[in-house]
């Protein structure tokens, strides 16, 4: 019985995980569409939405590896996947009252890596996957759409540079409409698994499910509509951010950054080295104003950025452990969750009430 | 380093990833500058380069149709 209601808040934590996403890395995709004026803001968010969820169907090949690549799969319980969600939820929602683009992935990761450590010591962490499948491409990411986006961007300006700015704009706006619907499928694609694959990963170790199980039908159902729905509600904060507060675009630029973005998304996924879909575009739109003009990117909110990817898995992985700590004072039964989730959603509706009256939708420039 | 990062994987995909943003994007531009071409030259009554000019913009086009196209394929087969 016990174990069931822990199973329960475990899926219910995974899905708000799922939902926090699809909010925070919203921005992601339809940031620059809104700013160029490519598309509506609700037209553009619905799109989005509606992709991210065909997305999160098109493959489960990644769903059971979210975790078991940096942290050691015996240890790993219902209890400690809970704590890890905690901890990736509330540096997602810090992150997001900042209106800082931060990695939902890492933040996922760093919070199970801190939920782990505190349940079995530091040998629970696998630091080989850590820094291959998370530490190097978080490097990389980020550099590689710089420099894509910004060749790109070069390359557009000699072609089209002395072309009557009208047609040009129309045309790399109908461009980011094509080029944001791949990026909003791409991110289903990839961050959707990650929730069906926590979500799996915790139905195994509660013996729930066989060990290489693929995720059930109602697991990919409730993660694709969860990330829907949080795409749907839309990180204005965010979207601020990535869209007007880096650089001040034109449509070219941002349908350079959107196409860079999903190049090298894409590229990642044939070649299997993950990537941050946020450290992408966000690399991408800093790369395209970057080769306009250097003084064209406002350096001190790139820094801001950096800095939050930085403390992202060190600060989830805190929260994440500090989660665990709590939940373990009340034993190894319900009630350590419960207490945690209660508080957590005290929190969560202290922080949104607050924030959600400053937040306002991005006007199309 | 290729202990821990797979060297092949990691320089595949940089090298990938700069061929398909900067190709598509380069292609993409020249659909624009080929409708940019074709308005113009529609204007000053060159139907002849007008049509050359639709006609690249819509090859070019079809080109960056097909780049989307291999981006899905490229998703569900992963």
């Amino acid at each position: 019985m016990s174990s069931d209601v822990i199973m329960v808040i475990v899926v219910a934590t995974a899905l708000a995980f799922d939902f926090t996403n699809g909010f925070h890395d919203t921005a992601n995709v339809v940031a620059t569409s809104i700013s160029t004026g490519a598309a509506r803001p609700g037209v553009a968010i619905g799109i989005a939405s509606m992709l991210n969820f065909l997305g999160a169907f098109i493959s489960i090949s990644v769903a059971a590896t979210v975790a078991n690549d940096v942290v050691n799969s015996e240890v790993i319980t219902p209890t400690v996947v809970f704590a890890g969600l905690i901890g990736a939820i509330s540096w997602n929602l810090i992150t997001w009252s900042f209106g800082l683009p931060s990695s939902s992935s890492h933040a996922l990761i760093g919070g199970v890596v801190g939920s782990a450590v505190a349940a079995a010591g530091f040998n629970a962490v696998l630091a080989d996957g850590l820094v291959g499948k998370v530490l190097i491409p978080a490097v990389v990411a980020p550099i590689l759409a710089f420099l894509t986006a910004g060749l790109a961007i070069g390359l557009i300006y000699r072609v089209v540079g002395r072309q009557r700015p009208g047609t040009v704009t129309r045309g790399f706006r109908y461009g980011q409409i094509i080029s944001g619907g791949l990026l909003a499928l791409a991110h289903g694609t990839n961050d959707a698994q990650k929730t069906m694959g926590i979500i799996t990963l915790a139905l195994v170790a509660n013996g729930s499910l066989a060990a290489n199980a693929d995720p059930p039908v109602w697991v990919i159902a409730s993660a694709a509509t969860a990330i829907a729905l949080g795409t749907y509600s839309g990180g204005w904060r965010i979207i601020r951010t990535t869209g007007t507060r880096i650089i001040k675009m034109d449509a070219a630029q941002g349908f350079s950054a959107q196409g860079a973005g999903a190049a090298v998304i894409l590229a990642s996924t044939h070649f299997g080295f993950p990537l941050s879909t946020t450290h992408v575009i966000n690399g991408g739109v800093m790369g395209s104003g970057a080769a306009k003009r250097l003084s064209a990117v406002r350096w001190g909110v790139a820094g801001s950025i950096a800095m939050a990817w930085l403390l992202t898995l060190p600060a989830a992985a805190a929260i994440g452990a500090a989660a665990y700590g709590l939940t373990a004072i009340f034993g190894s039964g319900a009630l350590g969750p419960v207490l945690v989730t209660l508080m957590g959603l005290s929190l969560i509706v202290a922080v949104f009430s607050r924030r959600l009256q400053r937040g306002s939708p991005v006007p199309a420039s | 380093m290729a202990v821990v990062v797979e060297t092949k994987q990691l320089l595949e995909t940089v090298a990938a990833s700069l061929v398909a943003g900067v190709g598509m994007t380069f292609v993409f531009s020249i659909a624009i500058w080929g409708m940019a071409r074709f308005a113009e030259l529609s204007r000053n009554d060159r139907p002849l380069a007008a049509g050359a000019s639709v006609t690249v913009a819509v090859l070019a086009l079809l080109g960056t149709l097909a780049g989307v196209a291999f981006g899905i394929v490229v998703m569900t087969n992963k």
